[in-house]
């Protein structure tokens, strides 16, 4: 449906190009030919021949190395730069976060900064007036708002940041690396909200060096090499191939070159699970088990460098609701290689204990450091039956005669 | 149609406008222990040093002025609106480079900048020639209050002169950094080209023809005649000064609005 829509963004080969810093009288050659509206001869070609489109309710992540041109695309997009080339469309409000708390000056209070950072957005004073509540209490910094900016912590500086960028519903909002300032707690709050705001339709630009938030946060992705797009699709995909190159760059010239034809095209380069079963039967099917019956999850794991991987397991509820896992590392067990190259797993959970319902087993491939996790193979399985006890587990209990 | 466009601008982003012209005006004093007291004493302290200097060392005395009016009267009158100018288009020129950080992150209309930093120095030196007037006036100088009427019409016509050279220089600052540096030498050169510390009546002829080519002449020396009494309203003059400046504005901000795109590539 979305798709017969007037996209909100549409890039049409856009471009960027930066002028060299030069010394002597070329900056003032570079005002003249910017003036006849010709390109100063030295410059740096930041983003080269981008073009996508971005619909209502879409959300798309950026990625790629610092210095790929992200933060200058986002910058274009925002309305802060404009293309040297190719076309660019917008529509609707769009709402930059490229950093929190841009403009605010130290020396006037949080409730002053608000003000001009409104201002900023466009909103009138009154508008402001009516909103101040509802950022006062995102941002929670209670009496300070009446101290000046200087004397707050940067937790708080990026509260009231976000908080003040949030507090116009925007029908694109672009941000850059929002997520990675602020604690714990913060950082919920805004996946949170950003979360909410998906749900609501709204229209999602992240730029960010997680894949975990992009994969979370973002159904498309967008992979920046060197100014121009490398690879745009499903953000699970390109996340992984993004996480394949880093893994080829990393990896030392000399390549245990154990199995690379039985590992599939796109995944070669990581560590990844090459197949999973449940049972002994494979993920195209949803098996059924009865109450308290085993499970067995097997399978094998592809290594790139000859290192032994460990495999991390988990159940989860269809809904997403963990319920257990565990990783190979954690109980010291170490896969052991196939005569092709893979390392196959097996564990077993006897009398599982879950009620019925529909699950899903998990599986994950990790760096032998146990660190990493790299891909995200499932496979669902009902259990069956008819027991009215609450939650997913089956406790063992006994009640006590008193 | 890039002057009329220019206050649709303004108008539409008033709240910016303002925003931005308040946090100018703050800028100044916030951490300060007298705060905004300073643009009273400011003013006060100038026109006390000159009084001194000029009344009871120098003894000067202007000619064909009406007795009861002293020097201090005099300068004081043409001081403030300098002032204002002066100091207007000095940060109007460093107004886009300063907010670098706001040009870089933020789409906004970067002339709001300069017409902020301009409005400010105005308000502030505006509060100042007030508080100047009223002592003045309250220690019996002979000021001429119908005068102040015609402040109505000078008062917007060297604003939109200080507009235009901030304009002009801020968008070049942003490439050429030299401008701030040229620009404080070209001022005092002004200054001394500008009817304050005298009256064009003692200039000799050629320089006085020179020194009409100097747009500042038109509206310092009338706005000064005006508030002593001296002299006729000349409608005519000023009507067409401030043509020249809505032309020279609009030319100024078609070269701004031009320059503007690229800010943040070397900002």
């Amino acid at each position: 449906m979305s798709e017969t829509q007037q996209p909100l963004i549409k890039l049409a080969g856009v471009g960027k190009s930066y002028p060299l810093v030069q010394k002597g009288g070329h900056q003032l050659a570079q005002v003249w030919s910017r003036l006849r509206g010709t390109e100063p001869s030295h410059v740096f070609k930041a983003l080269q021949d981008i073009s996508f489109d971005v619909y209502k309710g879409q959300s798309v992540g950026l990625v790629g190395v610092n210095g790929a041109g992200k933060s200058t695309l986002l910058k274009l997009i925002a309305g802060v730069v404009k293309p040297t080339t190719g076309r660019l469309e917008r529509r609707g409000r769009i709402g930059a976060l490229l950093e929190l708390g841009t403009g605010f000056h130290p020396d006037y209070t949080g409730r002053d900064n608000i003000y001009l950072a409104c201002a900023l957005m466009g909103l009138s004073h009154a508008d402001t007036q009516s909103r101040i509540d509802g950022i006062l209490a995102f941002a929670d910094i209670g009496e300070h708002i009446d101290q000046p900016l200087k004397h707050y912590s940067s937790g708080m500086v990026v509260r009231l940041g976000f908080a003040v960028a949030t507090s116009v519903v925007p029908d694109v909002l672009i941000t850059d690396e929002v997520l990675a300032v602020g604690d714990e707690s913060f950082q919920k709050k805004c996946i949170v909200w950003m979360e909410n705001y998906l749900n609501n339709g709204g229209t999602l630009l992240l730029c960010s060096h997680s894949m975990y938030h992009i994969q979370k946060l973002c159904k498309q992705a967008v992979w920046i090499d060197q100014g121009r797009i490398r690879e745009k699709g499903l953000s699970a995909n390109v996340a992984r191939n993004y996480l394949a190159w880093h893994e080829e760059k990393g990896r030392p010239s000399k390549v245990a070159n154990v199995s690379s034809k039985t590992a599939s095209q796109d995944t070669e380069g990581i560590y990844h699970v090459e197949s999973m079963n449940l049972n002994g039967i494979d993920k195209q099917q949803v098996i059924s088990l009865n109450p308290q019956s085993d499970l067995t999850v097997s399978g094998t794991v592809y290594s790139p460098d000859g290192r032994t991987p460990h495999i991390a397991v988990g159940i989860v509820r269809a809904d997403g609701t963990p319920i257990y896992g565990i990783v190979s590392e954690m109980d010291m067990h170490a896969l052991k290689a196939n005569a092709q190259g893979l390392y196959p797993f097996e564990i077993v959970f006897k009398h599982l204990p879950l009620l019925p319902g529909r699950y899903v087993a998990r599986s994950h491939a990790m760096d032998p450091e146990g660190m990493r996790l790299f891909d995200h193979v499932e496979q669902s399985f009902d259990v069956l039956g008819d027991s009215r006890e609450l939650g997913y587990v089956h406790l063992e209990h006994h009640w006590v005669e008193k | 149609m890039y002057a009329c466009s220019a206050l649709t601008v303004a108008w539409r982003h008033r709240a910016l406008l303002w925003a931005l012209t308040r946090r100018d005006i703050q800028n100044r004093y916030t951490g300060s222990v007298a705060g905004a007291l300073w643009a009273f004493m400011h003013p006060l302290a100038l026109l006390a040093l000159y009084a001194v200097v000029f009344e009871a060392v120098f003894k000067v005395k202007v000619p064909n002025l009406f007795t009861g009016q002293p020097y201090v009267l005099f300068v004081a009158l043409a001081l403030w609106p300098w002032m204002a100018f002066q100091e207007a288009v000095m940060r109007g020129t460093t107004a886009v480079q300063q907010n670098g950080a706001l040009v870089k992150k933020v789409a906004f209309d970067h002339e709001l900048l300069i017409y902020s930093a301009v409005l400010s120095c105005f308000a502030i030196h505006g509060v100042g020639f007030a508080v100047v007037l009223v002592i003045l006036g309250v220690l019996g100088f002979n000021i001429h209050f119908l005068g102040l009427l015609s402040l109505l019409a000078f008062v917007p016509v060297l604003l939109l002169m200080a507009l235009v050279l901030a304009l002009l220089l801020g968008a070049l600052q942003v490439f050429v950094r030299d401008v701030e540096q040229l620009l404080s030498q070209a001022m005092t050169v002004l200054f001394y080209a500008t009817p304050i510390l005298f009256p064009m009546a003692i200039v000799p002829r050629w320089l006085a023809e020179a020194m009409h080519y100097n747009p500042l002449v038109h509206v310092i020396e009338p706005l000064r005649n005006g508030l002593l009494g001296q002299g006729s309203f000349d409608a005519e003059s000023i009507a067409w000064v401030a043509f020249v400046s809505v032309i020279a504005f609009a030319v100024a901000r078609a070269f701004f609005l031009r320059l503007s795109p690229y800010f943040e590539d070397m900002v």
